[in-house]
C-alpha cells in the first residue's frame, strides 16, 4: 500500500453542507447570545435580531437542501451517531485520552473507534436533535407566533434558549477539537480527503468495515 | 497529493436498505409529526379567535350604543373634564407610549 494513500472521508455535498453550517451557526451563536444578555441599545439589538433570523434562514434552508439531496448521508450520520456500544463506555471512560494528553502529556489506550469517536458521536446526536429542536421553534416563532398558543410559544422560546446555549457550548469544543485533528480540518474545509494511515490509526473500525478501494468497485 | 487523488471511498452500501427506510422514517416523522401537533395547536386557538370575534360582533349588534361619540357617558366625561380629544388632559391621561418591558417580563 502506497504511504500516500487517502480516503474521501469528506465528499463535496457535505462539504458545501458544512460551509454553509459554518456560516449560518457561527453568526447564530454570536446574535444569540447577544439577543440573550441584551448588552446593546435596542437600535443595535434589532439590526442583531434581522442577522439572526437572516442567519437562520440560511441554516433552515442549507439543512432541508441537506436532507433532500443527501438523504443517505443523513441515514448514515443517524446511525453512526446513534450507535452506542461497549467501546464508547470505555472511550468516555479515558475521554478519549485527551485530558491526559493535554494535561499529563501522557498517552493512555483508547479503544478503536468507528469514523467518529464517542464524544464526536454524542456530539452528532446533539447536533441531530438540538438542530431539529432550534430550527422547529426558531421558524415557528418567526414566521407565525400570533397563532401559537402562548404557553407553547413561551416553551418555544424556552427550548431555543437551552438548546441554543447548549449547542454553543458545543461548538467552542467543536472548533478547538477540529483544528487540534488538522488532517481531518483539512480534509472538511478544502479537499475531503485523510492519509489513508492516519485514518487507520485514529478510525480502525471504520477503515476495516467500512473502507473499499476504487479499484474494488470497478 | 493532486485535488482529486484519493484511492479509497466510504463504502455506498454500508447502511442496509432495511436500516435506511427505518431511520429515514423515523428522522421523517421526528420532523413532521410535531410539525403536524403545532398546527392543530393553531388551528385549535384559531377557532377561539373566530368564537370571539363572532361573540364580539352579536355583542356589538345587541348593543343599544355601538360608536363612542354616541355614549353619553363619553360625551359628558369630555364636557365636564377633558375638554376635547387631544386636548392636554385626554392626551396626559389616555394616551401611552411604548416602553420595554422585556427584561421585566423575563
Amino acid at each position: 500500500m502506497s504511504t500516500h494513500a487517502a480516503i474521501l472521508k469528506h465528499p463535496l455535498r457535505v462539504r458545501m453542507f458544512h460551509y454553509f453550517l459554518v456560516l449560518s451557526f457561527i453568526p447564530l451563536a454570536a446574535t444569540g447570545v447577544a439577543l440573550f444578555l441584551k448588552p446593546f441599545s435596542e437600535a443595535a439589538m434589532n439590526l442583531l435580531m434581522r442577522v439572526h433570523v437572516i442567519a437562520g434562514m440560511v441554516l433552515t434552508l442549507d439543512a432541508a437542501a441537506f436532507f433532500v439531496l443527501a438523504l443517505d448521508r443523513v441515514v448514515l450520520f443517524t446511525k453512526r451517531a446513534f450507535t452506542f456500544g461497549l467501546n464508547d463506555v470505555k472511550w468516555f471512560a479515558v475521554l478519549g485520552g485527551y485530558p491526559q494528553k493535554f494535561l499529563l502529556r501522557k498517552k493512555v489506550p483508547v479503544p478503536p473507534m468507528g469514523k467518529y469517536n464517542s464524544g464526536q458521536k454524542l456530539f452528532g446526536a446533539c447536533i441531530l436533535v438540538g438542530g431539529i429542536l432550534l430550527i422547529g421553534t426558531g421558524l415557528s416563532l418567526w414566521l407565525f407566533p400570533h397563532v401559537i398558543p402562548h404557553a407553547l410559544a413561551k416553551a418555544f422560546g424556552d427550548i431555543h434558549l437551552i438548546a441554543g446555549l447548549f449547542l454553543t457550548l458545543f461548538l467552542l469544543v467543536h472548533i478547538f477539537l477540529g483544528i487540534y485533528m488538522f488532517d481531518d480540518f483539512k480534509a472538511m474545509f478544502l479537499h475531503g480527503r485523510i492519509p489513508y494511515e492516519e485514518a487507520a490509526e485514529v478510525a480502525p473500525l471504520w477503515v476495516q468495515g467500512e473502507i473499499v478501494a476504487l479499484t474494488d468497485r470497478s | 497529493m493532486s485535488a482529486e487523488e484519493y484511492q479509497y471511498i466510504e463504502n455506498p452500501m454500508s447502511v442496509s436498505r432495511r436500516e435506511f427506510l427505518s431511520i429515514s422514517g423515523a428522522l421523517i416523522a421526528l420532523t413532521a409529526l410535531p410539525a403536524a401537533v403545532v398546527r392543530r395547536m393553531a388551528v385549535k386557538r384559531n377557532d377561539y379567535i373566530r368564537a370571539r370575534t363572532a361573540g364580539l360582533y352579536k355583542d356589538d349588534t345587541n348593543a343599544k350604543v355601538r360608536v363612542s361619540h354616541a355614549n353619553q357617558g363619553v360625551s359628558r366625561l369630555y364636557q365636564d373634564f377633558l375638554g376635547n380629544p387631544l386636548s392636554e388632559v385626554s392626551e396626559e391621561l389616555l394616551h401611552t407610549r411604548y416602553i420595554d418591558r422585556s427584561r421585566a417580563m423575563a
